[in-house]
């Protein structure tokens, strides 16, 4: 007998990221990183994730995207659960690392070759969508350059390039220009831009409170685990009084250092 | 399987430009294998696994010197005659001390008529050893080097002394026939009544009765070598080099796992035994290729440097799975290293530590029968002993395929095990 999905549950089924109740513990500490975190994100959403260091940022991108389960709780993107499909997940989802996951002995084209074919990705199509990524990032010149051999902003570039070969629905940013000049950021913020126009979900995390207003059409605000704040940077700011996000931030998550 | 061949070529291109680590995966194997060999070379030379090489000098120039070199010319000794302009015993001994030769034997002058007056005073009646000589004992004086095994130098010993009692009895016999000839035809008793059994008593009594059958020389299987440095060294440090690509394997791994290279990987649609299956691709491919190496040099450097050649049995199907089976155990061993360790100092150190402990119980460096007992029966805990052993039983022992089945499940197993425990440490260190 076929089953119907409730009107609640067919609306969870269209959001792009949907989680409920995460709680995620490391051994040896005190508080656990997530903290009854729940968070939805809708499709096309360009959504940012603040918080101070400690805050449970990673934590979250990394359950969200699947690198290792919540203690509990429950993911769903697009609509299916993690636990059941990983790997359908995984195909339409990419990540970019907070660091640099690229092999310095391979030049930027043999490291997208090789990520693209771990995608399922060959012949022609593979050619053509690396060929895509490196326009993007302005490295196509660059391509037979060994990693090693990059500056800062190429591999954060290149680092981003990765993780949009398999053209995702959504995509999972972890500080994605931390430590990069102005050009390469400016250049990411662009491409972010027109990704997110184009239809790609994104998921950001950052510490740089006017990207995260230039940039994201609503942000979240992480302190212990939890989501404390979220909306629109603009109804935020609205709601709270507070000139920028940065004052918003501090009177939300405190002054006191988080990583003494 | 693409995925799997996508993993293993990019292993290799790593491995590519990685100049100064594949040196050290085949230049230091090979160069263990030409050093170890030509020292146990020599080590055999000192333990009389080879000809032992015998300075001779005959002083006396007489029949004993003749027939001491016959009887030990028919010994595992090569007999060289010292240079006869120079007669000098001390230059003689300084060159066996030196170690140009193992054994040196000097038969003093006059040695032969002594013996012929003292076996002809043995059947006089009231026999008594002459006044001011050293008794009726004629010394063949012997030097050894210093250098050389006990048990070479016993058995050396023991076969002079065999050769000179053989002589001594010979002597005797003809003397006494020679007496017993005499005293018949004193008493005329015709030759044809005589109870003596005819001319050439000495040599009919000296005809061996019993002897000593090496069946394992007899039996040895067509195709196989007895023992000898090269047939047990070249598989050893093969073996050895091969294991040691545990320590790049569990590199590579942790450089993935400390850059953001694993998270990204975690993020793909593939599974980590996937990943591990093209590093073992690759590095078995390396292990192949360091097998061919040291076999190429034990069978065509070698005899070019004074060694034998080594020798592949009649099986090469049963030597290939060894080689695969051990390649597997040793890239089993990498990975489960990358998973476990921390950090690469810490991999490499415990790697090293463990590959080299494992060598040395394992009968790499030493012949396991060698080893005290303790240590014999720690040997069975090691893969490279059981690498080295199915090894044997196929080149030396001359074996058929299944009577190294037992060694190749044990590897077998250990790759398992260590693949099973990276798998679950993998799901740990998400």
């Amino acid at each position: 007998m076929k089953t119907t999905a409730s009107p609640v549950e067919e609306q969870e089924l269209n959001y792009a990221i949907m989680a409920r109740s995460l709680v995620k513990r490391y051994k040896n500490t005190a508080s656990p990183a997530l903290n009854n975190f729940n968070l939805r994100v809708q499709k096309g959403e360009f959504f940012g994730l603040l918080g101070p260091n400690g805050a449970g940022k990673t934590t979250a991108i990394a359950i969200l995207s699947g690198l290792f389960p919540p203690d509990s709780g429950t993911v769903l993107i697009m609509g299916t659960e993690f636990r059941r499909q990983p790997n359908k997940i995984k195909q339409i989802s990419g990540l970019v690392p907070q660091d640099i996951a690229l092999y310095d002995q391979l030049t930027a084209r043999e490291n997208l070759v090789f990520f693209g074919r771990l995608y399922g990705l060959s012949g022609q199509k593979l050619q053509d969508r690396i060929a895509r990524c490196l326009e993007l990032v302005a490295l196509t010149e660059h391509a037979a350059r060994p990693v090693s051999t990059c500056s800062g902003g190429m591999k954060r570039r290149l680092n981003l390039a990765a993780g949009l070969l398999n053209d995702p629905q959504i995509l999972f940013l972890d500080e994605p220009t931390a430590g990069i000049d102005a050009q390469s950021r400016h250049l990411i913020h662009e491409q972010l831009s027109e990704l997110n126009r184009s239809g790609t979900t994104i998921l950001y995390t950052t510490h740089y409170m006017e990207e995260a207003q230039e940039l994201c059409s609503r942000v979240g605000i992480i302190d212990s685990g939890r989501l404390v704040k979220q909306g629109s940077p603009e109804k935020l700011l609205e709601q709270s009084g507070k000139r920028n996000l940065e004052d918003l931030f501090l009177h939300l998550t405190g002054k006191q250092l988080r990583d003494t | 399987m693409m995925k799997i061949f996508t993993a293993a070529a990019k292993e290799l291109l790593l491995l590519q430009r990685d100049r100064a680590g594949l040196l050290v995966l085949f230049i230091m194997p090979a160069i263990l294998v030409v050093v170890i060999t030509l020292v146990q070379e020599n080590v055999m030379e000192l333990t009389g696994q080879k000809t032992t090489r015998v300075l001779f000098l005959d002083q006396d120039k007489g029949e004993l010197g003749v027939s001491l070199q016959k009887y030990l010319a028919n010994g595992h000794l090569e007999i060289v005659a010292w240079d006869k302009k120079q007669k000098d015993i001390a230059a003689m001994r300084a060159a066996v001390t030196n170690g140009d030769y193992q054994v040196g034997i000097v038969v003093p002058a006059g040695s032969s008529a002594r013996f012929h007056r003292e076996t002809a005073r043995l059947l006089q009646k009231n026999a008594r050893r002459e006044k001011g000589s050293s008794g009726a004992l004629i010394p063949v004086r012997v030097f050894f080097d210093p250098g050389i095994m006990p048990g070479l130098r016993s058995g050396i010993t023991a076969q002079l002394q065999m050769a000179l009692q053989t002589i001594a009895m010979e002597a005797k016999i003809e003397a006494l026939e020679r007496m017993l000839k005499g005293l018949m035809a004193r008493l005329g008793v015709p030759p044809e009544f005589t109870p003596l059994p005819g001319p050439g008593l000495s040599r009919r009594l000296g005809q061996p009765l019993l002897t000593l059958e090496n069946s394992q020389v007899s039996s040895r299987p067509t195709g196989t070598s007895p023992y000898n440095p090269v047939q047990q060294n070249v598989p050893a440090w093969a073996l050895f080099g091969m294991f040691f690509t545990a320590i790049p394997i569990a590199g590579a791994i942790l450089q993935e796992r400390k850059s953001g290279i694993w998270i990204r990987l975690t993020s793909l649609p593939v599974s980590p035994l996937l990943l591990f299956t093209g590093k073992i691709l690759a590095y078995i491919g390396v292990c192949l290729c360091q097998f061919l190496l040291i076999g190429l040099i034990g069978s065509f450097l070698f005899p070019h440097i004074g060694l034998p050649a080594f020798t592949v049995s009649r099986n090469p199907a049963g030597v290939l799975l060894i080689v695969l089976f051990s390649s597997l155990a040793a890239c089993g061993y990498g990975i489960f290293l990358g998973m476990i360790c921390s950090t690469y100092e810490q991999a490499s150190t415990l790697g090293a530590t463990t590959v080299v402990a494992a060598a040395a119980i394992g009968g790499v460096m030493v012949p396991v029968y060698a080893m005290p007992r303790v240590m014999q029966r720690l040997s069975t805990i090691s893969p490279l002993n059981w690498g080295l052993t199915a090894f044997h039983d196929l080149l030396m022992r001359g074996n058929a395929l299944p009577a190294i089945l037992d060694d190749l499940g044990r590897l077998a197993i250990f790759f398992l095990l260590t693949i099973l425990l990276s798998w679950k440490l993998a799901q740990i260190r998400r």
